[in-house]
């Protein structure tokens, strides 16, 4: 009988704690994932999926009061409303800390599955501009890996979640194993074919989403039905989640563990073989602690969790925090600056409507600072997402009128307008940086996180360029703008947050390795958005999904050549 | 508890009133929100037919019923007693100009149906509630044109209410799926339809109504 409870311990079942859990049980390792939330189980864990609005208390808007008391950061999401209220966690239940002068919206779902059933989608390969941003400025470590490193875990990590998109040649975005793309609207083709016509090198796309449009039936997933409530969960899983996808795979073999309502609190680490051996953790459901041992520990918390327990775990060996030898984890956290650059009515195509919710918009890939360095005060990149719409019956709110002819004139599809949102590369920075409470504890009594962020210069110069170009383009394309904005929304309005234990190749001066492994801890793998060196513009879950898979190859090569 | 135009609600009587119209108008397992309307904010006799008829003169029957038949009127005043769309917002009371009552709760929020109801007879000159529907009317949609003169743009109590008055009724399964379309399950997206005059637009177009 061996000496460890498992081979492997998992924290985390979102994004990547569920990739984590999947690669390795499918390799013949005997697994616990631990998830600090309670069961959604897919399809019948979807309480509110199909409930039309008049079913709801409060319309699908909720409780405001409610939601000031208790929500007051996850109701500036967009995608937190009444039917989704239950997969963002309460606030005044779970607490952090902004540091003095710091506004950062630490948007956090906390149940099996993670903020994997609320994500935006969007899936997109970084490029060779992206793992080489941090060397070619000097800005932050340089990332141990480039774009060859991680292309065929891509490859994998597509293939299995259903990646929809359209091809388009561009070295700032490789093109990826796509499912057929859904469609752009008339206006977006309309715009996409006029920015070319100017801009060749600028190219309007449809989003590469991480929805099907063909089924999987051999997985029990069925194609998009366009309805746009992802957040809610998906019964057909139609869009990729830890419970329609890669939990089912892993469940699969057998030899997965999975224990709900387990908080983890410290990470136990071993100075004499320099090895984590394993977790202990607080059962809310019976209020007890717990503890299993393995031979290896994967942390898939999210970014700023997983740095957090990093933090929780100091121990007389390791007084800064596990594996923390460089004194760098926590530091240079990053999120996209982000801001609706533009809003644009598109006049001329009255003639057209559409019919469903596409549950993707577009994106127009970045075109700064690639191979000339032509930015505007800043020396990376920005890219942005958005669409064009048709008005609804929301409009009537901006409207005058009362009556039976402003009724009739609210029931067609109202005016085309288009909305561009930049979302701008951040600058890794020391002073951006996770710490320990020394005031304040978190739910379970142990030091709660502080936060501490600011964008700077770089971020507000590109976001400002963002909003010239928007204007410039949607202008060329036959639009009238009304607004648009340069200032970064609050840190975590992105929801991209990440870093706080880089990969790089010095231990001195970075926490993991090539491999997402700890310097300080040959068998502790970190493999979600902590691991991030620096931000890119595109929305990174794809990223982790295929470190996490190579991660976790990687353990699994080193555990069969004994030297786990 | 009195006040002018009849006694205030208590929140049982409130709840069982809600219970019964629940039961007129179909909205389903709603009675148990009402006892999230505190005492302080739960209607009189008067606000809450006045807010009622107000619903129906902004969205009146057509070729489906108006916003008031469909219970919007309750609507409103749920909604405003929880503070949605930013009503609870102290800075609302702003836009009122100086000389009008603005009456508030502690928090210096503003209880918009106490100003509704006092603008409403303010500009009839008397009991609003008493005119001929005409005179109604008009003097709602003087209110209205006044609320979104110049770019309308300011903020105004009465777009606040406005805006509920067509949240209620977009949302409710009259104004929803006979009104506008509901289409639950699309099944596809086509990009490019006909939009032919008599279209009806989709009321769960969720990229719309976040952003349109």
């Amino acid at each position: 009988m061996s000496e460890f409870d498992f081979d492997a311990i998992v924290v985390g079942s979102g994004i990547t704690g569920g990739w984590a859990a999947k690669e390795l049980t499918e390799a013949g390792l005997k697994v616990l994932m631990l998830e600090r939330g309670r069961m959604i189980e897919h399809q019948t864990g979807y309480g509110n999926e199909t409930k039309a609005p008049w079913e709801m208390p409060f319309r699908g808007v909720g409780d405001a009061d409610l939601y000031a008391r208790e929500y007051q950061v996850q109701v500036r999401n967009r995608h937190f409303n009444e039917f989704t209220q239950d997969h963002f966690v309460n606030d005044a239940v779970n607490p952090y800390v902004n540091a003095p002068g710091t506004d950062f919206t630490w948007y956090r779902s906390y149940q099996l599955g993670g903020r994997s059933l609320t994500w935006g989608r969007q899936s997109y390969r970084w490029s060779d501009y992206d793992f080489g941003a941090n060397k070619r400025d000097g800005q932050g470590t340089d990332w141990p890996i480039r774009y060859a490193d991680v292309a065929p875990w891509y490859d994998k990590v597509e293939d299995f979640i259903g990646v929809s998109g359209a091809a388009e040649g561009l070295p700032q975005l490789p093109d990826g194993k796509f499912q057929p793309p859904m469609a752009l609207n008339v206006v977006e083709q309309a715009t996409r074919e006029k920015i070319m016509a100017r801009w060749p090198e600028r190219r309007l796309t449809i989003g590469r989403t991480a929805n099907l449009t063909v089924a999987k039936d051999e997985e029990g997933r069925a194609a998009c039905q366009n309805r746009s409530i992802c957040a809610r969960g998906c019964s057909y899983g139609a869009y990729f989640s830890t419970q329609s996808s890669t939990l089912p795979a892993a469940q699969k073999t057998g030899r997965l563990t999975l224990m709900t309502d387990a908080v983890v609190e410290k990470v136990d680490y071993d100075p004499r073989t320099r090895r984590v051996t394993g977790v202990r953790w607080i059962d809310t459901a019976t209020k007890t602690r717990k503890a299993a041992t393995a031979r290896m520990v994967f942390l898939n918390a999210g970014s700023f969790n997983s740095v957090h327990l990093m933090l929780n775990s100091a121990s007389e060996a390791m007084p800064r925090g596990l594996a923390n030898s460089s004194g760098v984890l926590g530091t240079h956290i990053m999120d996209h600056a982000s801001t609706l650059s533009a809003i644009a009515l598109m006049p001329g195509y009255e003639g057209y409507t559409t019919f469903g919710n596409r549950p993707t918009g577009v994106v127009i890939p970045r075109f700064r600072n690639m191979d000339a360095l032509d930015g505007k005060g800043h020396s990376r990149g920005f890219s942005y997402q958005g669409g064009a719409l048709q008005s609804g019956w929301t409009r009537g709110k901006r409207e005058a009128g009362i009556g039976a002819d402003y009724k009739n004139g609210l029931q067609a599809p109202g005016p085309w307008r288009m909305v561009l949102v930049a979302f701008a590369d951040c600058v890794p920075r020391a002073t951006n940086r996770l710490t320990l409470s020394r005031t304040k504890a978190d739910a379970n009594g142990l030091p709660a996180l502080e936060i501490a962020f600011a964008f700077g210069a770089e971020e507000k110069a590109a976001l400002a360029d963002a909003k010239a170009e928007a204007a410039a383009m949607l202008t060329h394309a036959g639009g009238q703008v009304i607004m648009g904005l340069d200032t970064p929304n609050p840190g975590g309005g992105a929801i991209h947050e990440m870093g706080g234990a880089r990969m790089g190749l010095d231990p001195k001066t970075s926490v993991l390795d090539r491999f997402s492994r700890a310097h300080d801890a040959g068998n502790l793998f970190v493999t979600d958005g902590a691991q991030m060196s620096s931000s890119a513009c595109q929305n990174p879950s794809l990223t982790y999904m295929a470190l996490t898979a190579r991660a976790a190859a990687h353990a699994v090569e080193r555990l069969k050549a004994g030297a786990l | 508890m009195s006040s002018e135009g009849g006694r205030a609600w208590n929140r049982r009587e409130f709840m069982g009133a809600a219970a019964l119209l629940a039961m007129v108008v179909g909205v389903p397992a709603g009675a148990s929100i009402w006892s999230k309307v505190e005492d302080g904010d739960a209607p009189t006799d008067r606000q809450r037919a006045m807010i009622r008829e107000v619903a129906q003169i902004v969205i009146p029957k057509t070729g489906t019923p108006g916003a008031g038949e469909v219970g919007t009127g309750d609507f409103v005043i749920l909604a405003l007693a929880h503070g949605l769309d930013g009503t609870r917002d102290p800075g609302a009371a702003a836009a009122i100009p100086a000389g009008v009552p603005a009456p508030r709760r502690p928090d210096g929020s503003l209880r918009y149906l106490d100003w509704l109801e006092g603008e409403l007879d303010r500009r009839a000159k008397g009991n609003w509630a008493g005119k001929d529907a005409a005179a109604k009317t008009a003097a709602l949609a003087a209110l209205d044109a006044e609320a979104y003169a110049g770019d309308g743009r300011a903020p105004h109590p009465w777009k606040a209410i406005k805006g509920l008055i067509l949240t209620g009724y977009y949302t409710s399964e009259v104004g929803g799926s006979q009104e506008l379309r509901y289409e639950p399950v699309p099944g596809r997206f086509d990009p490019a339809l006909p939009n032919p005059p008599g279209t009806r637009a989709i009321s769960n177009d969720w990229t719309a109504v976040d952003f349109g």
